[in-house]
């Protein structure tokens, strides 16, 4: 039996996956590989850390896809363990890290720069080297910056495209705390960027 | 309006509502430099974030989830698969499994209705099998009664009916209960 699986929506491909069919599997993993990583590593920030949470997300959800309810988004249900996983390990993170952007507890940008790590003098590995350009841009740096809740609300609302509505919903937050976390976190965004702009 | 816009009136702006209550906004923006270079500022912070790339996993990564993931089949697709598998590929196999597959039906088909036409007699037959099935089974016990008791005791057993075949089974699981008593006295008298 064969499928355009690509041509199908999320829920017929669920449908499919429910009755055991390993590229129903596939095709769901095709789809939200990306979107998935992409949340999770703009919340670690370490593309090892990230691939671990990113596999234990789809586990979760793939072993569990018969549970699935079709009047739900697949995607928002992927998204929300994502987040939950991501902010579980930031929680759990109990050795403190510091970023190549400096301590997140550094509040004026004097402080930031004081416990920044020059990237070219760390003799970073090739990988290392491919993460920070990847996440190197001033946006990304911006971003790195924000409390992880407005990070997972405002990446929910502008990279994934998802309504206040919904972001409300799989985040568990009341409508209002989201709007506040995307206000707040436009805002700090601006601020951060403004130095381009000048 | 004679002030500047509030906070919450530029991000109105920004997530493209629509509707009466934006309809000022839109008009103080058109006046005031000010608050359109906030807004164009919170604009191209809204830009560079939809811009942000979608990022890619290692390419192993799926292999990798599959590998840990419980692919379950029911027990009815699983059927469906296995009588799928049996069909043969090619037409002319697809073909001959139709002919061969649309004949049994059709013999049983009319084999029920042989049956059902026929309900009398199968009732007939049906009888006169288990009338064998009951002597045959009656002749096995009573061939095992007599080796066991003895002929005489058997031929009693046999005329004194319902009653004699009551006693005997009593005797029997008495006869097994006293055996299963002195054994177990037997072996906790050993134990000690």
């Amino acid at each position: 039996m064969s499928f355009d699986l690509a041509n199908l929506p999320d829920a017929d491909v669920v449908a499919l996956a429910q009755q055991g069919r390993e590229p129903a599997y596939r095709e769901l993993l095709r789809r939200y590989e990306r979107p998935v990583f992409s949340l999770i590593f703009r919340m670690v920030r370490d593309r090892e850390t990230a691939e671990d949470l990113s596999q234990e997300t789809f586990i979760k959800v793939l072993n569990h896809i018969d549970r699935y309810r079709p009047e739900f988004k697949l995607s928002s249900w992927l998204f929300k363990i994502a987040n939950n996983v991501a902010i579980d390990h930031l929680r759990k993170r109990t050795v403190e890290t510091i970023s190549i952007d400096g301590s997140p507890h550094a509040a004026t940008r004097a402080e930031i720069e004081a416990t920044s790590f020059d990237v070219e003098s760390r003799g970073e590995s090739a990988l290392e080297e491919v993460e920070s350009r990847e996440l190197g841009s001033s946006i990304e740096r911006a971003i790195a910056r924000l409390r992880p809740e407005y990070r997972s609300c405002i990446m929910l609302r502008h990279v994934e495209g998802r309504s206040y509505e919904e972001i409300a919903a799989l985040l568990d937050l009341p409508l209002g705390t989201v709007k506040t976390y995307i206000h707040r976190a436009r805002k700090e965004l601006r601020d951060a960027l403004e130095h381009l702009r000048t | 309006m004679d002030r500047h816009l509030l906070p919450s009136e530029i991000d109105l702006l920004l997530d493209g509502e629509v509707g009466f209550g934006t309809s000022p906004l839109k008009t103080h923006i058109r006046k005031c430099p000010a608050c359109r270079g906030e807004l164009d500022e919170a604009r191209a912070t809204v830009r560079a974030l939809e811009h942000l790339p979608h990022l890619a996993p290692s390419p192993l990564f799926a292999e990798r989830v599959l590998s840990r993931v419980n692919i379950f089949v029911p027990w009815h697709v699983a059927a469906l698969d296995t009588l799928r598998g049996l069909v043969p590929s090619s037409r002319g196999g697809r073909i001959a499994f139709g002919v061969a597959g649309g004949s049994v039906a059709a013999v049983m088909s009319l084999l029920v209705l042989w049956i059902a036409l026929r309900f009398d007699a199968v009732v007939f037959a049906v009888g006169i099998l288990a009338d064998r099935v009951r002597a045959n089974i009656l002749d096995a016990v009573g061939t095992l009664l007599a080796g066991a008791l003895g002929d005489s005791a058997y031929t009693l057993v046999r005329t004194s009916g319902l009653l004699g075949l009551t006693v005997l089974t009593l005797a029997l699981v008495a006869a097994a209960l006293l055996a299963a008593t002195l054994l177990r006295t037997f072996a906790v008298n050993r134990r000690r």
